[in-house]
């Protein structure tokens, strides 16, 4: 038996494919059961507006007891969106990415989640310790202990 | 055919309802939950049993497709899966034929149910793991939502660190409600274990149609629950009652985390200044305490614990009596080795100054004169010894261990360990009782403590720990008294003689206890009441006398006559012992009290009031 994280995603994949995307957010590469990448952007009206973002899900054997290293994508494509809670290298502080991940929660409603963070966003600024974090951020968003800022995302 | 009886009985054997007692292979994690509670609790029918997930699922399925869709374990019977299966499911249905329908017609046999497709008519598929279940599926005791056993067990608290230390009930995966348990609801009807007697199931000849229905129906009836159900309901499986070690692993955490707090360096005075020579365990407190916070609101919680604690009073008082209680071995073996080292350190400043008479002098005349003391004060508390005078509050015993320890100042040091052990069995009052600092100091200084010392000491701690303060007073004062009745020692040759000058180490020493421990008592556990030389430094100071002393002096001079000698032993050794051992952390975490400034503030007075007495020390 392949591990649970695999059958979850592959039936995840299945119903992205059978029932499409929500909209604003599109399945960008999935080819395996470890990295997937989806693009995201805020439609209607937000300080985002024609934006597009990408963001990377890694899951562990463990997914979705566990829950998947999200981040955006910074490279020569695709830069992390100015919010006080993403950081430069993309790293999201979201308290569902971390200590209120449910298993319930899919990569669709993770992208939904983060979706609706960016569209609420009032101030398009980068978190206060933005320079400090991602001096020494490590590379795997799941290894830093975010303390949360708010109750909101 | 003729050996499917027993097979089939086997079968049984390890089921319940068809479905297992252990996990079929969804999650291939550790396995960190309590199988044996989790298979109690299958076979009582409060959790589901672990069923063999179908990877999918439609309601017109053939009994054939719903065991070709089960998923195969991976390791025992896994075989080539289609055609074994379906084997499998042929003897099997044979097997249940017989049991429950009375052996069927061959003709008839394909379109019988298969009691192990049967049971998946109606499969629910569990949101967490995407994979569908008998429709007789666990839901959560709070919002209703369907979870298969194989994810339930996969729940968990998040493990405590050093950082975090703290154990938060795991949430509903769902709704987010804190303390997440389960409700089950078995079939109406029970096959392998505990189906005895039983309802055997029994499901219409078709598959489809009425079978689905039906099955429906019974499923409808089953899932028309929308109470929920609290998380010490006694229908509720919570993910706590699986993982019972989850108090032991916080609390085991917790221990390291405090132990390394409470590590203490050990100092050592020589001449005027503070050397470190070591580092403690500091694991007296790792055991841990009801006043840590980590029971607020649970009392439940608390109450067991207490009960488990006082489950072993014999123990535990062992422990007492041995001045042992709760103290670290290791902490004990470096306590020795102080107290060896610092014997040898005074032996060397003794034998450069009058080590021969005093010598003659203490093993003649202190041991004589306590001897004769002990049996005046133990029956006259009030009257004669200080200690006595002092804490009024203390029975007899008190009095009778002050004078019973030659050197006075070693008395205290029983008292401390006594009451660091104590700590686990006492109230929490007690518990709180400051640690005795300048008492552990003063037990290094004991040469060597009768086990009757000891023992008389925790029992005096015991009998009267609500007056703990009182004790250690009496202790303190005790030490004091014991040096200072030298003076009215008729057996002491000359102690007013030596007394004019005070010695520089002996004062600074007495007085730096107090330092100590109102330094530290205000952080107990935190690292900062670590004794750093510079906190030691005021020992070099020239001592002032307490503003705030406590009427100690009478005690004092009414106390019986001790030898001349034994007060400048103690006297001496308090100087370089007390430094040093001030800084035991050993000390009860909770020591913030005032009580324990109290005996510190008492010797400090004693000290002013009774110059003499260290000086006799200086004579060293």
């Amino acid at each position: 038996m392949a591990a649970v994280s695999t059958r979850r995603l592959q039936k995840e994949l299945a119903d992205i494919k059978n029932h499409g995307t929500p909209t604003g957010i599109t399945l960008l590469k999935a080819d395996d059961f470890e990295t997937w990448y989806l693009t995201l952007e805020v439609l209607g009206e937000s300080l985002y507006k024609g934006e597009v973002f990408a963001l990377k899900f890694r899951f562990e054997p463990g997914y979705p007891i566990s829950s998947p290293a999200v981040q955006f994508v910074v490279d020569d494509k695709f830069r992390a969106p100015l919010h006080p809670h993403v950081y430069s290298n993309g790293h999201i502080c979201a308290s569902i990415l971390g200590t209120e991940w449910s298993p319930v929660l899919s990569v669709i409603s993770v992208c939904i989640t983060l979706q609706s963070m960016l569209a609420s966003c009032k101030d398009k600024k980068r978190p206060p310790d933005n320079d400090r974090y991602v001096a020494h951020a490590p590379e795997n968003p799941k290894k830093t202990q975010f303390v949360y800022h708010d109750d909101e995302v | 055919m003729g050996n499917s009886a027993s097979s089939g009985r086997g079968h049984h054997e390890d089921t319940v309802d068809y479905g297992y007692l252990t996990p079929q292979g969804v999650y291939t994690g550790p396995r960190d939950w309590n199988q044996t509670i989790v298979t109690q609790l299958i076979c009582e029918r409060k959790l589901a049993p672990f069923y063999r997930p179908l990877e999918d699922y439609e309601d017109n399925w053939e009994d054939e497709q719903i065991l070709a869709a089960r998923k195969e374990p991976t390791d025992s019977e896994a075989s080539s899966q289609g055609d074994s299966s379906v084997g499998r499911a042929d003897s099997i249905a044979s097997t249940g034929s017989r049991t429950h329908h009375k052996r069927p017609s061959n003709v008839k046999e394909v379109q019988r149910p298969i009691p192990e497709a049967a049971i998946y008519r109606g499969a629910i598929e569990c949101p967490i793991c995407f994979l569908y279940y008998p429709p007789n599926i666990n839901h959560s005791r709070c919002c209703d939502q369907a979870i298969c056993t194989e994810c339930f067990v996969q729940i968990k608290r998040a493990e405590p660190n050093p950082t975090h230390l703290v154990s938060e009930p795991a949430c509903c995966p769902y709704c987010v409600q804190e303390n997440f348990g389960v409700v089950y609801t078995p079939p109406p009807w029970r096959a392998g274990i505990g189906s005895e007697g039983a309802t055997p199931p029994s499901w219409p000849d078709s598959p489809k149609g009425s079978t689905a229905n039906s099955v429906a129906s019974s499923n409808a009836a089953m899932k028309r629950r929308r109470k929920s159900f609290g998380h010490d309901s006694p229908d509720v499986v919570t993910i706590d009652q699986i993982r019972p070690d989850w108090e032991a692993k916080l609390a085991a955490v917790r221990a390291a985390v405090q132990r390394r707090a409470n590590r203490r360096i050990i100092m050592r005075q020589v001449g005027d200044r503070l050397i470190p020579v070591g580092v403690t365990s500091g694991r007296v407190h790792a055991l841990p305490t009801e006043d840590g916070g980590e029971a607020d609101g649970n009392g439940e919680r608390g109450s067991r614990r207490s009960r488990r604690r006082n489950q072993n009073p014999d123990l535990n008082q062992l422990l007492g009596t041995m001045g042992l209680g709760g103290q670290d071995l290791e902490e004990l073996m470096v306590m020795e080795a102080m107290r060896l080292s610092l014997l040898e350190h005074e032996e060397q400043q003794r034998k450069q100054k009058e080590e021969e008479e005093k010598k003659k002098r203490e093993e003649g005349d202190a041991e004589g004169v306590n001897q004769t003391e002990n049996a005046g004060p133990s029956t006259t508390p009030s009257v004669e010894t200080p200690s006595s005078a002092v804490s009024s509050s203390t029975s007899t015993r008190t009095d009778n261990a002050s004078t019973n320890t030659l050197i006075s100042p070693s008395a205290s040091t029983s008292h401390a360990s006594s009451m660091s052990g104590g700590r686990d069995v006492s109230p929490p009052i007690e518990s709180a009782t400051p640690p005795a600092r300048s008492t552990h100091g003063s037990s290094l200084s004991v040469s060597s403590l009768s086990p009757d010392q000891r023992s008389i000491r925790s029992q005096k701690r015991r009998s009267a720990s609500p007056f703990i303060g009182a004790a250690l007073q009496s202790a303190t004062v005790t030490a004091s008294a014991v040096v200072s009745p030298s003076s009215g020692e008729p057996s002491g040759s000359t102690p007013e003689e030596d007394t004019p000058v005070l010695p520089h180490p002996t004062m600074p020493i007495s007085r730096s206890p107090s330092r100590a421990s109102t330094h530290s008592s205000p952080t107990p556990t935190s690292p900062e009441s670590t004794v750093t030389p510079e906190e030691s430094g005021p020992e070099a100071e020239p001592i002032t006398p307490p503003s705030d002393p406590i009427p100690v002096p009478v005690d004092s001079d009414a106390s019986p006559p001790l030898t001349h000698h034994s007060a400048s032993f103690a006297s001496s050794i308090e100087g370089d012992i007390n430094a040093a051992y001030d800084v035991l952390p050993s000390s009860p975490a909770s020591s913030g009290s005032s009580l324990s400034r109290k005996p510190l503030l008492d010797a400090q007075s004693e000290v002013n009031d009774m110059p003499t007495v260290t000086s006799s020390s200086e004579a060293h």
